[in-house]
């Protein structure tokens, strides 16, 4: 249950500051376009709400993390590179196992999916025009790929 | 390949698997894979399970060859 909510949080952490990336450089790309004489005037809404909510998970975050770090000092058998984030888990031996598992599954994943956002930005050239949104949001899709495979993988080898 | 008899002498001291799996600081879920065979303990949790049912560990672990 816990990686199931460190997992939701941290791509929502992602997700929240990729909006707010893109919020900051659309109105900046604005003012660029009213500066260079593009545009005449422009109109933009500035809402504060997901601010609010990668601070709030943030918050979360570093609390779940500390209290990891806190419950597993006192494990004497667990070392500190098996708990340092919390979707490690470092519960036994076995946990710590299928932690390097799914880490290895995701890291490939992340490689392959790497490369193929990579070479995505060849079929979007007007990307910086049209798509602003578009390396924010693939930018953030790796980790959150990453963080899936990861909980997919170790639920899959821990319940065998 | 290495089985084992923890199913067996689990029963033979009336343990259940959560009892079994506190003694020896692990998961249950590590006791239920051991018991299946689909997960070899480390040396440690092997010598620790060896200590809770009071037998050499040669003969709770027994090294199978791997069948064709």
């Amino acid at each position: 249950m816990r990686l199931y909510i460190t997992v939701i949080l941290r791509t929502l952490l992602y997700i929240s500051l990729a909006i707010m990336v893109y919020d900051f450089v659309r109105i900046e790309q604005q003012f660029e376009l009213l500066g260079r004489g593009y545009i005449d005037s422009f109109s933009v809404n500035v809402g504060n709400q997901v601010g609010q909510v990668f601070i709030v998970i943030t918050i979360i975050l570093v609390i779940m993390n500390v209290f990891q770090l806190f419950v597993m000092k006192r494990n004497k058998r667990a070392k500190v590179e098996d708990y340092i984030l919390p979707e490690y888990d470092a519960s036994d031996e076995r946990s710590v196992e299928i932690t390097g598992k799914a880490v290895r599954f995701a890291f490939v994943f992340i490689l392959l999916y790497s490369f193929l956002i990579l070479g995505s930005y060849m079929f979007v050239p007007n990307y910086f025009l049209d798509f602003v949104w578009y390396p924010m949001f693939t930018t953030a899709s790796i980790p959150i790929i990453g963080l899936i495979v990861y909980l997919i993988s170790f639920k899959i080898i821990y319940s065998r | 390949m290495l089985v084992n008899r923890v199913k067996e002498l689990r029963a033979k001291y009336n343990l259940t698997q959560g009892e079994l799996a506190k003694k020896i600081g692990v998961t249950r879920q590590t006791i239920v894979s051991l018991e299946k065979g689909s997960y070899t303990p480390s040396l440690l949790l092997a010598m620790n399970i060896a200590e809770v049912f009071n037998e050499p560990i040669e003969k709770i672990f027994i090294k199978r060859e791997e069948e064709e």
